[in-house]
């Protein structure tokens, strides 16, 4: 652990009544530290993202982004402090163009949203960095299409897109590839290396391809039962034995 | 690279302006009468769409501040205020501050319960004007006996003649409509936009969707006021009525029937509530049955109302 | 002293009618997640088929038996064929399509009953008045403050003691699920609209004898419920009991501490509620 840890977790724990989800993890990811959380169904890794995304306060323990407490704090401020997370189901806005989708967190940043006049296209603040945020994704092209008739694999990169626009400090991207075929999974895993390298945003991942993860992660974080199971370089990891029992089973990957 | 959508065909509405300006010239009196009513009540039902097809929150209860526009012109002239833009500035600022705080009530929880509470505080304001007969005349409502004039020029304009009314009317209900279309094709436009598609999303990028959802409803609740001193000035009176349930169900109706989706759709959507009740009329009392079977087609089969689906098959692009 | 024991009564009376009706829409919600506009109208439906059915056969109990199983197959139709087809859209237009049927239903029964307004008597056994601490007090009214929760109670043994209320409530937290065990989860929705459309038409079949019937007598109704389902919580049973109560007497007392701002009770404890528990008093559930 040291200073310049961008994202810190201490002793995260969240119940309902009695039931408790997940309890007393505690990590932390060094700026550019590429992270992934992975664990069985029901490991609580949505809760765990929920629960430090603001989605929800959870019930113990500490978040800290880029050393600043942010425990508890509702999903706009933490967006507000530099931490931005994409879905598992696509979530984005369907009915608006790519460009408007990219358009919306860009002018709450700017703290443009009560400007009750003028035309967003003609405002350059707003339209180069979208521009510049659909460059790095690769969907400048579709800048003016209607997200609905987009293809999946696009559509999750106008999410990406959106995450990425307002630069934040610390992007949780859960389930990245879900849904994708090979190619696009391919796609998207150069894409998170591009972009983790040009940019100063740090990427923590949850993931089931095991592929994905094992591609892209610095550091990975095992999340069993509601807890850490373990945590370390992707080889510790892969060697571990109480992991390999609890979660990677029989898939070997090269 | 990229192209704004804004970049819209303005011949419609350009052509619906000059054909509204001539249009007293060409009909009867009864029908630039109607035609009054039918740009007030389309003010009150855009305003109303501002919530509804771009917010995407159900309100049942605009009566309320379209009536206290009108109360406010009522009580403002009775007690010898004779500015028009004296009265004018007063109505929506009431109607304004009124949306505010029924609007802080209502977005905390979900859209359901936005339609719901928003019911409740309608029928508050209408059993308060209902029967505080000292204030607000009670049941009767408050007659108004002498309409504000302008200064126009150095000549004195009078709004008695239907005619006059018609245009000043025309005039109000164009700025209006036309600062309404400013502030949708602006960034705060857009955000609603966003807020009607996704709201958890609008959340997860730094919007604070309550506030956002209160400065919507309050922005909806001045223009409503507008139309409220308008209708005041037009029926020389202002009852309860206007702000019952019922009176608040006509903007949801109309905006539902010309289409949510369309700028203009309430507009259209409230000429066309108008003409029907004109030739239902005729045949039967039972309007509201109806109505509800016109409701219930639109609602299965052409949610996108007539506008909507006229534009869908018309134009490839979709938006407004 | 006697005041307070009549006006309690008074609140309880119209509390457990108030329950009925808002138990209906609370439940309608809680396990379809639709907002019933048209719950008032058929409130009011309820009343106006109890009395035509006393007008052929002359029993106030054969009434109450038939007027609300009609109005629950007038449910059943309303929701297969108009409600199921708009269950995956936009809430709104789920909300729009249940005022367009409170349109219908309101002028339906205006154009079959007509405008004016018609009177119920109560049934013999129940027309008489008894005597309390001195003063007149209907026993109509009694009857209405012990049939309530005997019907609560029924209803609530019911989602809790037998399978196809367990089922109910499974599907109401949670139909993914619950379709993926097998419950026929479509059919579920059907029934319940049903019960919820046979609770309203039996608290106005309930509510005929002690007030006139119009064709507005939905409207108010609609709007109490709806205050009593805010308040006690949306989807939740026990808070429609404890809110249509408060309402009941509240608005009973109302009458005769605040005069004219009675109308605005509801409303202030409305506004009062949810500045604390802007949830309502109760979570969903039964």
């Amino acid at each position: 652990m040291s200073v310049h840890d961008v994202l810190r977790i201490e002793n995260l724990g969240h119940s309902y009544g009695k039931f408790k989800v997940i309890e007393d993890i505690s990590l932390s990811i060094g700026k550019g530290e590429m992270s992934a959380l992975i664990g069985p169904n029901g490991a609580g890794k949505t809760t765990f993202y929920n629960a430090i995304s603001g989605k929800f306060p959870p019930t113990k323990g500490k978040v800290l982004l880029n050393g600043k407490d942010i425990t508890g704090l509702p999903s706009h401020r933490v967006v507000d402090k530099g931490m931005c997370r994409s879905f598992q189901i696509t979530n984005i806005f369907a009915e608006l163009t790519v460009a408007e989708n990219i358009f919306s967190p860009l002018i709450i940043q700017q703290n443009k949203h009560f400007k009750l006049y003028g035309d967003i296209f003609k405002d350059q603040q707003i339209t180069e960095k979208a521009m510049e945020t659909l460059q790095q994704v690769g969907l400048s092209d579709r800048a003016d299409q209607i997200v609905a008739n987009l293809a999946y694999g696009d559509k999750r990169l106008v999410e990406m897109a959106i995450v990425l626009a307002r630069d934040p400090s610390v992007v949780l991207l859960d389930e990245p590839t879900a849904g994708m075929n090979p190619e696009e999974t391919e796609n998207m895993i150069s894409l998170i290396k591009k972009l983790a390298k040009n940019s100063g945003t740090t990427f923590f991942i949850t993931e089931h391809d095991m592929k994905v993860v094992f591609s892209l992660a610095e550091k990975i974080y095992v999340l069993h039962q509601g807890h850490l199971l373990a945590q370390g370089k992707p080889e510790e990891i892969r060697a571990n034995e109480q992991v390999q029992e609890a979660y990677l089973g029989r898939k070997v990957h090269a | 690279m990229m192209q704004g959508q804004q970049r819209r065909n303005l011949l419609g509405p350009a052509l619906l302006t000059v054909l509204l300006l001539i249009a007293p010239l060409m009909i009867p009196i009864y029908w630039t009468m109607i035609l009054s009513e039918i740009l007030i009540m389309g003010l009150m039902a855009i305003s109303f769409n501002l919530l509804l097809g771009y917010t995407g929150l159900l309100s049942f209860g605009q009566g309320a501040f379209f009536g206290l526009g009108a109360y406010s012109a009522a009580l403002m002239l009775q007690g010898g205020y004779e500015n028009l833009f004296l009265i004018l500035f007063v109505g929506m600022l009431v109607a304004m501050l009124a949306a505010l705080a029924v609007g802080i009530f209502s977005v905390q929880l979900d859209e359901i319960f936005f339609a719901m509470i928003t019911l409740g505080f309608g029928m508050l304001f209408f059993s308060v004007a209902h029967n505080w007969r000292t204030v607000t005349g009670g049941s009767d409502g408050l007659p108004v006996f002498s309409l504000p004039s302008l200064n126009f020029f150095g000549s004195q304009l009078t709004f008695y003649a239907p005619v006059n009314m018609y245009y000043l009317i025309f005039v109000l209900v164009f700025i209006g409509c036309s600062l309404l279309w400013l502030i949708v094709h602006s960034p705060f436009g857009l955000i609603l936009k966003a807020l009607r598609e996704n709201k958890q999303r609008v959340s997860f990028v730094g919007g604070n969707v309550k506030i956002l959802r209160i400065a919507a409803f309050a922005i909806s609740g001045a223009f409503t006021g507008l139309a409220g001193v308008l209708f005041c000035l037009f029926n020389n009176m202002a009852t309860p009525e206007f702000m019952h349930w019922s009176f608040s169900a006509k903007p949801v109706i109309m905006s539902v029937i010309g289409g949510t989706s369309v700028f203009l759709g309430p507009l259209f959507g409230a000429a066309i509530f108008f003409v029907l009740e004109q030739i239902i009329i005729q045949f039967t009392e039972n309007w509201m049955l109806f109505l509800g079977i016109v409701l219930v087609f639109i609602v299965l089969f052409f949610p996108e109302g007539v506008f909507g689906t006229l534009r869908n098959k018309f134009f490839k692009q979709g938006s407004k | 002293m006697e005041t307070l024991l009549l006006n309690t009564l008074n609140g309880l009376s119209w509390g457990m009618l108030l329950f009925l009706i808002a138990v209906g829409l609370t439940t309608v919600f809680g396990v379809l997640g639709v907002l019933n506009f048209a719950h008032g109208s058929l409130f009011m439906l309820g009343a106006y088929l109890c009395m035509q059915s006393m007008q052929y056969f002359d029993s106030f109990w054969l009434g109450l038996l038939i007027g609300p199983l009609c109005a629950a197959v007038l449910g059943v139709l309303v929701e297969k064929y108009l409600l199921k087809r708009v269950y995956g859209r936009d809430v709104s237009y789920q909300l729009l399509l249940t005022f367009a049927i409170l349109l219908i239903l309101d002028d339906g029964v205006r154009m079959i009953w007509g405008s004016g307004y018609h009177v119920v008597d109560p049934p013999a056994i129940l027309s008489g008045i008894i005597s309390i601490t001195g003063q007149d007090y209907p026993v109509y009214r009694i009857f209405l403050i012990i049939i309530g929760p005997i019907i609560g109670t029924l209803l609530w043994s019911f989602f809790h003691f037998t399978k196809w209320g367990k089922i109910i409530r499974a599907a109401s937290f949670d139909n993914i699920m619950a379709e993926g065990v097998g419950i026929n989860v479509p059919m579920i929705y059907t029934a319940v609209f049903a019960l919820g459309t046979w609770l309203a038409a039996l608290g106005g079949a309930l509510a005929a004898p002690q007030q006139s019937l119009v064709p507005s007598m939905g409207e108010k109704i609609i709007i109490e419920s709806f205050i009593v389902v805010v308040i006690g919580g949306m989807g939740s049973f026990p808070g429609a009991f404890v809110g249509a109560l408060l309402l009941g007497l509240l608005g009973s007392f109302g009458t005769v501490f605040a005069g004219n701002m009675q109308m605005a009770i509801p409303y202030i404890l409305m506004a009062a509620i949810l500045m604390i528990r802007p949830n309502g008093l109760f979570k969903k559930g039964v």
